[in-house]
């Protein structure tokens, strides 16, 4: 048979039997709905927590309702890459992915339909903490907004490589948009936000449907991260001055991650320590799953405590 | 062959064994929420297990 009529056809043992593959199946396995979520308790615990309390809570979920609309639009360009490349594993398991991202949404504007009654542009607007307002009182971080300013760059960085690049230049920008994408916004940025969450809830006893979906989309995120972060390895293996890239995207957004992140404060009673702690456990996972070396001086500034302006306010 | 991980929290190196996934999965994340109050993803603890030779 011609190898023109061979490349109609991607799947191979190898192929299926490979750890990105594998996601893709257990994707398939743990599919969940919104529509099964009852909302009907969290909007009765809304109306009795206190208005510094609403305040609070609100200003994470807005952020997360605004983070997943932007990583579900940005998804294209790993496809877009993944085709590219020839990984048709990657693209199968990215069909998850970008469904999962969509459902996300979904769930938190159901969440904030029916609990808050707010939904609209307009209405969901005024909330929003804008990151690109912080000042480092010291002066030595810049905070930039990753999630709506580095992946929407970083994506048009890849489309473009994915559509006419070289094999490299499409690795080299697909390890640059995976790293800002999973590494640094799903994989270390975004995970103490998930925890405070589900602590704040706990600690309320309140919103048991908010607490059960951010449950339910951290196990989605655990594949999404992972995913990106194996695709990383991958491409690094292959191309070990790919782990450059990878530093140079922690080092343009180090502000986000050694602030503190807005709702460390916005909730009483948390313990803020815990939370810039395990940055660094979330940073040095991400580095392991990628196989590069962790940037010391970023552990050591995550850990400062005299480093303590908080992302997402106008500090002073 | 037996699974690790090694715990990367600021300041704790614990090293945890056991002879398959599932096992090491339950014990990574009781180790996780007991001693850091926190917790760690099934598949990202997945990710890193290494092989090591079975205990005697």
């Amino acid at each position: 048979m011609s190898s023109d009529v061979e490349s109609k056809f991607h799947f191979s043992r190898e192929m299926v039997s490979g750890e990105i593959y594998r996601k893709y199946e257990k994707a398939m396995r743990k599919h969940w709905k919104v529509e099964d979520l009852d909302f009907t308790q969290d909007a009765l615990d809304w109306q009795r927590i206190t208005p510094e309390q609403q305040k609070g809570l609100l200003g994470i979920t807005i952020r997360f309702l605004a983070g997943e609309q932007a990583v579900t639009d940005e998804l294209v360009p790993m496809l877009a890459a993944s085709h590219a490349l020839r990984r048709f594993d990657w693209t199968m398991f990215l069909a998850t992915f970008l469904l999962e991202e969509a459902k996300h949404a979904e769930f938190f504007m159901r969440w904030h339909e029916a609990v808050v009654g707010i939904v609209d542009p307009s209405e969901v607007a005024p909330h929003f903490l804008t990151r690109g307002k912080t000042v480092d009182p010291s002066g030595r971080f810049e905070v930039r907004d990753v999630m709506h300013e580095a992946l929407p760059n970083y994506g048009r960085i890849l489309h473009e490589a994915a559509l006419g690049g070289t094999e490299k230049e499409i690795e080299r920008a697909f390890v640059q948009f995976s790293a800002a994408y999973n590494g640094f916004v799903e994989g270390v940025l975004t995970m103490p936000s998930y925890e405070i969450v589900i602590d704040t809830t706990t600690q309320w006893d309140a919103f048991p449907t908010l607490n059960q979906g951010f449950k339910l989309i951290l196990a989605d995120e655990g594949r999404h991260i992972t995913f990106g972060t194996t695709a990383c390895r991958m491409l690094i293996e292959k191309d070990p001055s790919y782990e450059e890239v990878v530093h140079e995207v922690f080092d343009a957004y180090r502000g986000n991650i050694v602030g503190l992140v807005e709702y460390q404060k916005a909730v009483p009673g948390l313990d803020v320590g815990k939370y810039q702690t395990m940055k660094v456990r979330h940073y040095r996972n991400r580095c392991r799953e990628m196989g590069v070396q962790p940037d010391d001086t970023l552990i050591e500034q995550i850990l400062d405590p005299s480093i303590d302006f908080v992302v997402g306010v106008e500090a002073g | 062959m037996a699974r690790q991980w090694t715990c990367v929290e600021a300041g704790c190196d614990e090293t945890i064994t056991a002879p398959d996934t599932d096992t090491i999965i339950e014990l990574v994340q009781a180790h996780i929420a007991d001693v850091h109050d926190s917790f760690e993803l099934e598949d990202m603890i997945e990710t890193v297990l290494i092989d090591v030779p079975d205990a005697e």
